[in-house]
């Protein structure tokens, strides 16, 4: 069978080991299996990220690398992340990327799970969303408490009913990514997508509609991932952030499809 | 029309005068700024020392107390003033991204290239270091 062309759009800020950890684990779960490129952006980190150590851990994963001068947020990075995946100059020779996956590098996300959403992708599906829940991840009870809030806030504010939200490993076909251009810099992003998404599943003419799929995934807490992720004061600032961008972003027209 | 000289105006105008030396001693390049401070905080003296002229403006325009004279428009000012202070920082925090971004994609390069032969202009597999870039 042939292997399905993957853009793995990363953000990195501050991993420090973490980071080679998940590059290693990443190459050690797609190479033979899939052509992957990864799209890794350093967003600010001090000290910067050593490309030496990139590609020593992805040795045999082709790795496009791009460092934003200042820290912007995991949002701004993806965007990045996205916008280089779309262009030109970064598609194989064989052809456009067919999936376009989503992952965090701290080590939560499991890089074989990218396979996976993948697979939905290259199946018809335009979104492949992971499902922590339905991946049997040990999610501890206070995070539990916060992503139902979350996901209470998604629904009524996108529509979007998912069995989880906020979570970093999803995966677009060629004309999904197309449509999730992100504007919120930081943890907001998530929402902007959903709500993306929501509109874009919604579309009027079944042609302009996006399938949706949710894949089980399993997410990893660690002391050190707990530490660095979000709390529930990050919850506030996203709705702060959302706040600002209702009140002083211009609406703009879709983007072209 | 009497001064009322309290301990409460004495702090206040005295409040005002430091502000206004502190304003000297820093911004003494920008004459003009300094000119339009003098002439606000000489009226906001006049109206601490001789709260009779809030009194009568007040009484004049329909509003109970000389103090809500000087306070309703203020609150409107600050609140009005708030957001669009937000909405320029938000602006410019766009500006920024935008300008971030440019830098990060025309500085973009393969740090590891794998066996797969890729479209023209990109570096040969397995190259290291800046090799190729693009800019959106």
């Amino acid at each position: 069978m042939r292997a399905v062309r993957i853009a793995v759009l990363m953000p990195a800020f501050n991993e420090e080991g973490r980071l080679a950890r998940t590059l290693d684990e990443l190459r050690a779960a797609v190479v033979g299996e899939a052509e992957v490129t990864l799209f890794l952006v350093d967003d600010g980190s001090r000290p910067a990220i050593d490309e030496e150590a990139v590609r020593a851990a992805a040795h045999g994963v082709r790795v496009v690398f791009a460092r934003h001068a200042v820290n912007l947020g995991q949002g701004a990075a993806l965007e990045t992340a996205r916008r280089l995946a779309l262009h030109a100059r970064w598609q194989p020779a064989e052809g456009p990327f067919e999936a376009f996956v989503t992952m965090d590098s701290d080590g939560q996300h499991r890089p074989s799970d990218v396979l996976a959403l993948a697979a939905s992708i290259a199946s018809g599906a335009d979104v492949a969303l992971g499902d922590r829940f339905a991946g049997g991840s040990d999610v501890p009870t206070s995070r539990r408490v916060l992503l139902l809030l979350a996901r209470l806030f998604e629904r009524a504010t996108t529509g979007l009913n998912l069995s989880d939200v906020h979570n970093g490993l999803r995966a677009f076909g060629p004309r999904a990514i197309a449509r999730m251009r992100i504007r919120q810099n930081r943890m907001a992003h998530a929402t902007e997508i959903s709500r993306s998404i929501s509109r874009a599943s919604a579309e009027r003419a079944s042609d302009d509609q996006l399938r949706v799929v949710e894949v089980p995934v399993s997410v990893r807490y660690t002391g050190e991932s707990l530490a660095k992720g979000q709390r529930a004061s990050g919850a506030v600032a996203i709705v702060v952030d959302l706040f600002h961008s209702f009140l002083f972003s211009p609406h703009e027209p879709r983007e072209p499809r | 029309m009497q001064a009322e000289i309290t301990p409460a105006a004495i702090a206040l105008v005295g409040l005002l005068a430091a502000l206004f030396l502190h304003d000297f001693v820093t911004l003494q390049r920008n004459r003009r700024l300094l000119l339009l401070q003098l002439v606000v905080f000489a009226i906001g003296g006049s109206l601490i020392v001789y709260p009779e002229i809030a009194r009568r403006l007040a009484h004049f325009v329909g509003i109970g107390r000389g103090v809500d004279f000087v306070l309703y428009p203020l609150v409107i000012w600050l609140v009005r003033e708030s957001l669009l202070s937000r909405r320029r920082r938000h602006e410019e925090q766009e500006r920024v991204t935008e300008l971030v971004r440019a830098l990060a994609t025309s500085g973009a390069h393969e740090v590891e290239s794998v066996t797969v032969a890729h479209s023209s202009g990109r570096a040969p597999a397995h190259s290291s270091g800046p090799s190729a870039s693009c800019t959106e």
